[in-house]
Order: structure tokens, then C-alpha cells, then sequence
């Protein structure tokens, strides 16, 4: 019997706070990229070997395609990579073996249902909303700095100033609208890929007649969900860009390249134009 | 392809943004059904709003 549960389990309680699934996959990630960088930091050569060439592969990659986005690159680019990375790795987690199917059993309503000890992190909204409101308070501090707390509210009012109870409303809900798309998304997906493959391995264990599909079609959507958990992660990271960007843009005008304030030394004059997500 | 997916699915968290807090306003107040048609009006509009503000963007670049 197929059990899915939008929300993540609790699996045990430390003073009242309660320890989840989703959690304990947000941990995995988080100790699997320490480990990363701790042997990177520890190990690293000026020629990089395989190991060291394939961990600063990704890091490069958004590395190189933040460079492109603004001539403020280096405020954000931390933040782009720390996401794409960590959301990486989190969705990954979930395709190895045991993530979703080592758990505890117990019975609901007399059926025996299986709480796994490990579920993906980005299968839960709590920890979406968690990276969006990162992203949020982010771009909308872009805003402000570059604006002024007035500045910034006189341009979520808008103008002429007599449209003001129109456009205020207006303008919040977009800002907001910002922050429940990104972190839905990303819950989605994780969380659809995971009811998919839930489903792909019922369907082909349910009978003898098709169990040698068992072997073959939950590895299609394996490899699918190799793609998805990238893709998503590129697009969390690239919409984050992508806003923080719009915020430097709207701060700066039309002629932000003719006249940089502030932190001029990160000017790149070959690289002014914004690269589009993927 | 990533603004494309968002703005999509951006269009339709301003209509259920502004019409859930219409209603939010209109249970609290007891006034349904004037602030579900003007948060309505306001999710609509944002929308709008959204599809200009990311073609300006475009533009700008």
C-alpha cells in the first residue's frame, strides 16, 4: 500500500522540539558538504586533481554564470552557489538506496504504514520556505541598500503618488508573490518526484506477472530525478540571481553601467549584461 | 526557460494571494463579499503588474 505524507514525520522529540525526517536529510546534506569542503580546504593543489576538479566543477559553473549578471557580482555570488549547492546535494541524497525505505513501522487505522528515517529535505515546505526566505530578505536588502528604507518604500508605492492605494497592494503581492513561487516549486517538484517513484515501485511489485519491471522502470525515473533535483537546483539559484539582479537594476536605473556607486572594485567592464536561467 | 516557469507560476500565486487575503479580510470583518472582489481586483492587477515588471526587465537587459 502506497502511504505518502505531505508532511514530514516526526521521529522524535529533544525538549519539547520536534525532530523530523526532513530534518535528519537536511543534516546528511549539510554534514556531506562539510566534508567537502573540509577536503577541498585540507587537500587542495594549484592543479587540482579528479576529485578536487569534479567537487569545484559545479561551484565554477554558477561561479561563471553569476559573473555575468551584474557588476556587483561578488555581494551575491556566495549566496547563489551556497544554494545551488546545497539544494544539489539535498535532492541527490534522496535517490540513494535506504532514503524512504529504512524507517520504523507502526499502525494507522489497522494498516501498517513504514516512517521513514530519512526523507528528502526539499520534500518538505519548511525547509522551501526556509531557503525563499532567505532569498527574500536578500533581495529585498539589495532594495533597500541601494534605495534607503524611503527610497525603497516610495518605490513599492509607486507613481504618480495619488495611485498609491492601488499600486502599494499591488506591488506587495508581486514582492510576495516572489516567495511562495520559489519555495513551492522547488517542494513540488521534490515532493512529486518522490510520489512518482513511490508509485513506479508499487505499480511493478504489485504482482509476480510484472515484477522484472521492478528492476527497470523506477531506474528510468531515477535517472529523470538525477535531472529534475539539478535542474531545480539551478533554477532556485538562478531566479535568486535573477531578483537580487532586478533589485541592483531598479536601485541603480537604466544607466547602471555609466555610473557604479558604492563598491566600484567590483566592476567587470566585459561582463555587464544578465544571463538568463536555464 | 527558469523566468518562463516562474512567471507562470508566478501569475497564479498573485490571483490566490490577493483573493485568500480577501477572503482572510472578509471572514475577520464580516463584510463578504467586498474585500474577496477587491483582493480579487488586487491579484489580478499584480499579475499584470508581474508580467510588465519581468518584460521591462527583459527589456532593460
Amino acid at each position: 500500500m502506497i502511504h505518502v505524507e505531505i508532511a514530514a514525520e516526526t521521529l522524535f522529540t529533544i525538549g519539547g522540539f520536534e525532530v523530523t525526517n526532513s530534518m535528519v536529510g537536511a543534516v546528511l546534506a549539510s554534514l556531506l558538504l562539510l566534508a567537502g569542503a573540509w577536503y577541498i580546504t585540507r587537500r587542495s593543489a594549484l592543479v587540482p586533481h579528479r576529485l578536487q576538479s569534479l567537487l569545484e566543477l559545479p561551484v565554477e559553473w554558477v561561479a561563471n554564470i553569476v559573473q555575468g549578471s551584474s557588476t556587483r557580482w561578488r555581494g551575491y555570488v556566495a549566496l547563489v552557489i551556497g544554494l545551488f549547492i546545497m539544494i544539489l546535494v539535498a535532492n541527490w541524497l534522496s535517490l540513494l538506496p535506504g532514503v524512504g525505505t529504512i524507517g520504523i513501522n507502526h499502525e494507522v487505522d489497522g494498516h501498517e504504514v513504514l516512517t521513514p528515517l530519512v526523507r528528502p529535505a526539499a520534500a518538505d515546505l519548511n525547509f522551501t520556505l526556509g531557503l525563499a526566505i532567505i532569498t527574500f530578505v536578500v533581495f529585498v536588502w539589495w532594495g533597500v541598500r541601494l534605495h534607503g528604507p524611503l527610497g525603497y518604500l516610495k518605490e513599492l508605492v509607486g507613481e504618480p503618488r495619488y495611485m498609491a492605494p492601488l499600486m502599494f497592494p499591488i506591488h506587495l503581492i508581486s514582492e510576495l508573490s516572489r516567495l511562495v513561487s520559489l519555495s513551492m516549486r522547488l517542494f513540488g517538484n521534490v515532493f512529486a518526484g518522490e510520489v512518482l517513484i513511490a508509485t513506479m515501485l508499487a505499480l511493478t511489485t504489485a504482482t509476480l506477472f510484472v515484477l522484472p519491471l521492478a528492476f527497470f522502470v523506477p531506474a528510468i525515473f531515477l535517472g529523470l530525478e538525477l535531472l529534475f533535483g539539478a535542474v531545480q537546483a539551478l533554477v532556485f539559484a538562478l531566479l535568486t540571481m535573477t531578483y537580487i539582479t532586478m533589485a541592483i537594476a531598479e536601485g541603480q536605473g537604466d544607466h547602471a553601467d555609466e555610473h557604479p556607486t558604492g563598491d566600484d572594485h567590483d566592476v567587470q567592464p566585459s561582463t555587464t549584461t544578465a544571463s538568463s536561467p536555464a | 526557460m527558469g523566468i518562463a516557469f516562474d512567471l507562470g507560476i508566478r501569475l497564479g500565486i498573485s490571483v490566490i494571494l490577493g483573493l485568500g487575503g480577501g477572503l482572510l479580510l472578509d471572514s475577520w470583518l464580516h463584510t463578504s463579499p467586498v474585500f474577496t472582489l477587491i483582493g480579487m481586483a488586487l491579484g489580478i492587477g499584480a499579475a499584470m503588474y508581474t508580467i510588465w515588471d519581468v518584460a521591462h526587465d527583459a527589456m532593460r537587459k
